[in-house]
């Protein structure tokens, strides 16, 4: 299972694909979390988690249409893979086995 | 709103970012960059979001978002390396005389480098050795006379001790003198060692460590004597408890062994096998304590932090100020100690150069070979481009980039370089020997990392040099043209060659016109008239200073069969060796401060030497009256200005000297200095030499009798002789040697010159195999052929001739400014050098050219 590993960060833009579901790109991923999460990111960091998250073959992308506040360059919007699917879904269940296995007392303090 | 001009982010900030980022990336990743900080000037103003954009900008500089650049790629290196060594290795079996030809010429010019680099790295270190090193100072002096400043190192014997008394900032302070053969004996066995007199703190201050003793003890004593491992060795047979024993010196006085030295390093510039105390010196002769007299030499260690200029000042005046002002022409200045042998000449009180002169001459005749070596190769390479024009037109066709061939290229350049390296380290190892005997020094070779990393380094760049051109000049072909076969030579490439091979030439002319010169001058030193006859002189120390003895001595020499001469002096005739200005003649300048070479002579002894009188007569014992009489040379008396000086009467000390005769100038000096006025006067108790001149011929039967009868009359000196001759020609061991290396040079220079010119002309020659052949057929003679395979070639050689000519003039002119006695520069050496130079260049055309006409045309034209 521990090729499937992810990034904390991974996993955050992962999700956030996820979320904004047909559209994610750029910019509009980083404003989702950064409103969602209060985290400052860089594009030069989401950059480099997106390609490498597309490498991986959790992401897909394609170019959408040109629009003018962009000085005429298109977007590219990412969408998830099954198998980025797969992978958080999995993520999700080993955290929640974790969570389960925590005695009920330690949080009950 | 957003899309105003001036909202506009920096721009050279996107190009850079528009440069580094991966291209596939590049659009929607500019698109966000935009986005956002279009959004940012609504939220943030124009200023803060250019500052944004650029931050952001340089956080995508990271790696998974740089472009791949060229270099960066590792794609198929090893394979190509491959491909290239066995490309390379073809290229070698397949014309092999130009391998040869690259592999001799480079591995000699290597060799040559390599030699000189040892030698240069070997002087450069003479002294460097002492701990002290930066501390260590030389005190030295200017002395003024009649308009010029003379430069020495003798000073007062007071002066060191003097300096460290009264100059806080000189922590050691020590005086050496009469650094010279001596007899030491223990018991019956004497033994010749290289003494000298020094100060207290001497081995304070110099780096010679004591392997017995303290440092600070051993020279307490007046009758202490230090003495080195190998002299310990050879007066006791052993090293171990010497400290204690009793040596005898001279058979005269007896000292103490009070400590060991290691024996004196290999890289230092005084030689001594023991040391006596100075104060000796100091408490044994009243001239050392007096300020006028200057002999010894003077040594000062001063504190760290002290500033040696300032220094300078305070020093500047001491003897004026000790002889409370008499002396007023003489000043002091102190120079570091370790910097004195390659620094040691001073022109008119100026420092002017030294051995460092020879250091920079070979390091430049060293490169000169390198680079006529390297255009070897750069000619040769390029020469046979053609010949590799359809493997470079492919490689370039299929993809590869003119950086690509430059690396495989240089490669080539360096690999061959390699080679070289292998055969000239093995060439040095075998012409050491003969090196250090040729140089006069005893340079090891020890392979250790700084001389290993200088030789890489040497090679390496000496396969970068000789790749450069062909490299840059094979990458650069239109893979189009090369394919079609429509490349046409370019003007430009083939002047290029011709500038090399001019400049090879020019190169090896230059030098072998300075060997030239060197040479005639040496002859000319050698064979000109000194105006003293010291063949067959032998001269050698007096050992005993009884009255009467001496002369009886004399008698009984001159009774051997084979002697026509013998007598005594207080010079050694070969150099300059002690002078004054104390002599006062009627009208002379109160400031001259000229001085006079003294000569105190025996009877007779100017005749022995053959100097002969342009006037009056020399001291006789036929004359009982002599001893108040003095002559003087030529120089002196122009000097003086007397018109019928026989009968003058001068003043010296108390006395008055009447002017016996005068002798013809003579050069007891080398001929780097002018005559200098010099006086003789009949003093045989200050006559410390002996001389004795011999019938040619009869040499070894005097010298075995002459050795008898030393022996009788002082029983256990060895009697060391040397023949004055021989002495003189040691003034000249530098040019000698200089003369010596650079024949060498410039025989290998020329060699490797013709090796080149003779690889150009046999492929010109090949090249032209067709025409030749069809020039044949219809009907051309051998020499017409000759003619015209040379002619462009005798051309070049001539260009280089007229280009070295004057260069090498002035060169000469220059050089033998230093000598005061000079050959005057004749047309015809420059003359002589072209027209061997040519004669040379076409010997080696003339090889190549005559194979080529020899050819049978049906074998040339046959395939087509």
């Amino acid at each position: 299972m521990s090729k499937h590993h992810l990034g904390e960060f991974e996993e955050i833009v992962l999700l956030t694909v996820a979320i904004l579901h047909g559209e994610a790109y750029g910019i509009a991923i980083i404003n989702e979390i950064e409103q969602r999460l209060n985290r400052k990111v860089s594009i030069g960091s989401l950059q480099t988690v997106l390609r490498r998250l597309e490498k991986k073959g959790y992401l897909n992308s394609e170019f959408g249409e040109s629009t003018k506040v962009r000085g005429g360059k298109r977007k590219r919007y990412f969408s998830i893979t099954s198998l980025g699917k797969k992978v958080l879904i999995t993520t999700k269940e080993q955290r929640q086995g974790l969570w389960n296995a925590v005695p009920q007392f330690v949080f009950n303090n | 709103m957003a899309d105003r001009p001036s909202q506009q982010p920096p721009n050279w900030i996107l190009s850079f970012f528009r440069w580094f980022c991966k291209p596939e990336y590049l659009e929607d990743i500019e698109g966000d960059l935009l986005e956002r900080f279009n959004q940012r000037v609504t939220t943030d103003g124009l200023r803060r979001a250019r500052w944004d954009f650029s931050k952001d900008v340089i956080q995508l500089f990271r790696p998974g978002l740089i472009r791949s650049f060229h270099f960066f790629q590792s794609t198929n290196h090893r394979n190509m390396l491959r491909h290239n060594l066995i490309l390379t290795f073809r290229n070698y079996q397949r014309y092999k005389s130009t391998f040869l030809i690259n592999l001799v010429g480079l591995s000699g010019g290597l060799a040559c480098v390599l030699l000189i680099y040892l030698w240069v790295k070997d002087e450069l270190n003479v002294d460097k050795f002492h701990a002290n090193d930066t501390q260590l100072y030389q005190v030295m002096k200017h002395r003024t006379q009649s308009g010029q400043t003379i430069t020495s190192t003798w000073l007062p014997g007071l002066t060191a001790q003097t300096l460290r008394e009264e100059l806080p900032e000189v922590e050691y302070a020590a005086a050496t003198f009469d650094l010279d053969h001596y007899t030491l004996s223990v018991g019956d066995k004497d033994v010749q060692a290289i003494g000298q007199y020094v100060g207290e703190d001497f081995f304070k201050m110099f780096t010679y460590p004591l392997v017995y003793g303290d440092p600070s003890q051993v020279m307490a004593n007046r009758n202490s004597i230090v003495i080195s491992k190998s002299l310990a060795n050879r007066l006791f047979n052993t090293t171990e408890n010497v400290v204690g024993k009793i040596v005898e010196w001279q058979h005269e006085e007896q000292y103490q062994v009070t400590g060991v030295f290691e024996d004196v390093p290999r890289q230092s510039s005084m030689k001594f096998d023991f040391v006596l105390p100075f104060d000796i010196i100091l408490e044994d002769y009243e001239w050392a304590t007096n300020w006028r007299t200057s002999w010894p030499e003077s040594y000062l260690q001063l504190k760290p932090g002290a500033d040696a200029k300032l220094l300078n000042h305070k020093v500047a005046d001491l003897i004026n100020r000790k002889t409370e002002g008499e002396v007023t022409h003489v000043t002091l200045f102190v120079a570091t100690y370790t910097d004195n042998y390659l620094f040691g000449n001073y022109e008119n009180g100026k420092q002017a150069g030294g051995r460092i002169e020879y250091v920079r001459l070979f390091s430049l005749v060293a490169i000169f070979i390198l680079v006529i070596a390297c255009i070897n190769f750069m000619n040769l390479s390029t020469a046979r481009a053609s010949r590799r024009l359809k493997e470079v037109g492919i490689k370039k066709a299929i993809g590869a980039g003119q950086s690509s061939l430059v690396v495989q290229y240089l490669g080539e350049s360096t690999l061959l370089a390699g080679m070289s390296l292998l055969v000239a380290v093995v060439l040095v190892k075998l012409l050491l020997p003969q090196f250090n005997l040729i140089t006069g020094k005893q340079i090891p070779l020890f392979f250790d990392v700084p001389l290993v990393l200088s030789f890489l380094s040497i090679t390496l760049i000496t396969g970068l040099v000789a790749g450069s051109y062909p490299a840059l000049y094979l990458s650069a072909f239109d893979p189009a043209k090369v394919l079609k076969g429509t490349l046409n030579k370019s003007l430009g490439e083939l002047w290029a060659r011709k500038g090399l091979v001019i400049l090879q030439f020019t190169l090896s002319i230059v030098l072998i016109t300075s060997v030239l010169i060197v040479y005639k001058q040496i002859e000319f030193v050698q064979n000109k008239n000194l105006g003293y006859n010291i063949e067959n002189i032998l001269i050698f120390d007096r050992i005993s200073w009884e009255e009467g003895n001496l002369e009886t001595f004399l008698a009984e020499i001159k009774k051997i069969p084979g002697v026509t001469g013998a007598s005594s002096l207080g010079h050694n005739m070969t150099g300059h060796n002690w002078s004054t200005y104390g002599i006062q003649w009627p009208g002379k300048d109160p400031d001259d401060r000229t001085e006079f070479e003294m000569m105190p002579v025996n009877y007779e002894m100017l005749e022995l030497l053959g100097i002969e009188m342009k006037e009056g007569r020399e001291f006789s014992s036929v004359f009982s009256t002599d001893s108040t009489k003095i002559i003087f040379n030529e120089a002196a008396i122009e000097h003086m200005g007397f018109t019928d000086p026989v009968g003058e009467e001068v003043v010296w000390g108390n006395g008055n000297l009447q002017i016996l005769g005068i002798a013809k100038n003579f050069h007891f000096e080398s001929l780097h200095e002018k005559v200098k006025p010099t006086m003789f006067w009949l003093s045989p108790p200050r006559t410390m030499y002996l001389v004795v001149k011999i019938e040619g011929g009869m040499e070894q039967s005097v010298i075995k009798q002459l050795t008898g009868l030393h022996e009788t009359f002082y029983p256990g000196f060895p009697f060391d002789y040397k023949f004055m001759d021989q002495e003189y020609q040691a003034l000249y061991a530098a040019e000698q040697r200089v003369s010596i290396l650079s024949r060498y040079f410039a025989a290998l220079a020329i060699m490797i010159s013709c090796l080149g010119l003779s690889g150009l002309v046999a492929f010109t020659a090949e090249r032209r195999l067709k025409e030749i052949g069809i020039r044949k057929t219809l009907g051309a003679s051998a020499t017409s052929i000759i003619g015209l395979l040379s002619g462009d070639f005798t051309k070049m050689v001539l260009v280089a001739i007229v280009v070295a000519l004057p260069i090498s003039y002035l060169a000469a002119r220059q050089w033998l400014e230093n000598f005061a006695f000079h050959i005057d520069l004749q047309w015809w050496y420059f003359g002589g050098v072209g027209l061997l130079g040519l004669f040379i260049a076409w010997l080696t055309l003339g090889l190549q050219t005559f194979k080529a006409a020899q050819i049978n045309p049906v074998d040339t034209l046959r395939n087509e």
